[in-house]
């Protein structure tokens, strides 16, 4: 697991209160049962941590928490790229 | 009529927070657009009020979060020195039944929508003591009307409007005057989405108001501005509605034709 999915991970179950058990790469967000308040902060807490830009007509892409962890992981890389 | 000014519009990429944003700026101010999610809206929103010969500026923040208002008021202080006006307009929400709904989504709305006019007051208010200064509210006919899922919203915005009235009596010896315009149903992005009952692009038929249309984003700045001029210096704590007749005459929420 890389470290930025471990972060993910962190943040997901500070903020959803699921079990980090649940969040395998094909598990949906209702698996996770997390609500849209939840995605939002999701969003802003993995954007201040790794200093990058969520937008939401992307976050609805999202088909389950792999797709999620992918697109986060590229930015990361990409902000790295340009830094 | 403001120049020279310096204000703060919260939630102001777009909708009625924008309206109001380049209302102000047409009239001279300075604004300072804060958003949370809509980060290029926001800078169009800028963009705009950059090019009307007054300056802008784009301040991140989730007004939900202490901290992030705190922050916000940090970096005003440092690029402006000043705050003439702050507009509290920045407001959020889930269409939910009573029973449907959860503490979280009650915090996060009684947070955004109603607590951030205290915090982002006592943030303002350092920053215009000694000249005075203007704050409004922006609120909705929901704060006193039952509309369907509105639950947390319109309490949120009651609680507004009665803060309205605290914080004008007790600033009003800063010479700093508090009021705040509510609205019916505006057709902004979010305004529409509410009026599909949540769901994008759904058909909906949209009320109109005894005025004979909805009310426009741009008629609400038009109200806020005029409570940010000297003109309005003798209304304090009052809350003035926008809605065309619509909260005075309850069939005119109904679709025009089907009203009985």
């Amino acid at each position: 697991m890389s470290a930025v999915e471990d972060t993910i991970k962190d943040i997901v179950v500070k903020i959803v209160h699921c079990d980090r058990e649940v969040l395998k790469p094909e598990a949906t967000f209702q698996d996770m049962k997390a609500d849209s308040l939840d995605m939002v902060q999701v969003l802003v807490a993995l954007e201040d941590e790794f200093g990058i830009e969520i937008p939401d007509e992307d976050a609805q892409k999202f088909k389950n928490f792999g797709d999620f962890v992918g697109y986060v992981e590229a930015k990361v890389a990409e902000k790295k790229g340009n830094a | 009529m403001l120049r020279g000014k310096v204000a703060l519009v919260t939630g102001s990429s777009r909708g009625i927070g924008r309206a109001i944003a380049l209302k102000l700026a047409k009239e001279g101010a300075d604004v300072i657009i804060n958003y949370f999610r809509q980060r290029e809206a926001a800078e169009q929103t800028a963009n705009e009020i950059e090019k009307l010969g007054v300056a802008s500026k784009v301040i991140r923040a989730n007004v939900g979060d202490p901290e992030k208002i705190s922050e916000m008021f940090d970096i005003i202080a440092s690029s402006f020195g000043r705050l003439d006006i702050l507009v509290n307009n920045a407001a959020s929400g889930l269409p939910r039944s009573a029973l449907d709904l959860d503490m979280k989504a009650w915090a996060w709305t009684m947070d955004i929508n109603a607590r951030a006019l205290l915090l982002c007051t006592q943030g303002a208010v350092k920053l215009m003591e000694g000249r005075g200064g203007k704050i409004v509210a922006v609120s909705s006919l929901g704060s006193s009307l039952v509309l369907p899922g509105y639950i947390a919203i319109g309490v949120s915005k009651a609680t507004l409007e009665a803060l309205t009235r605290y914080l004008a009596i007790e600033l009003a010896s800063k010479d700093i005057c508090v009021n705040t315009v509510a609205a019916s149903l505006v057709p902004t992005e979010t305004g529409l989405l509410y009026a599909r009952g949540g769901r994008p692009g759904a058909a909906a038929p949209l009320p109109t108001t005894p005025a004979g249309r909805m009310v426009s984003a741009e008629d609400i700045a038009n109200v806020v501005t005029f409570l940010c001029c000297e003109e309005a210096f003798m209304i304090r704590g009052q809350t003035i509605i926008v809605d065309g007749g619509t909260s005075l005459a309850p069939f005119s929420l109904m679709n025009k034709g089907e009203a009985p």
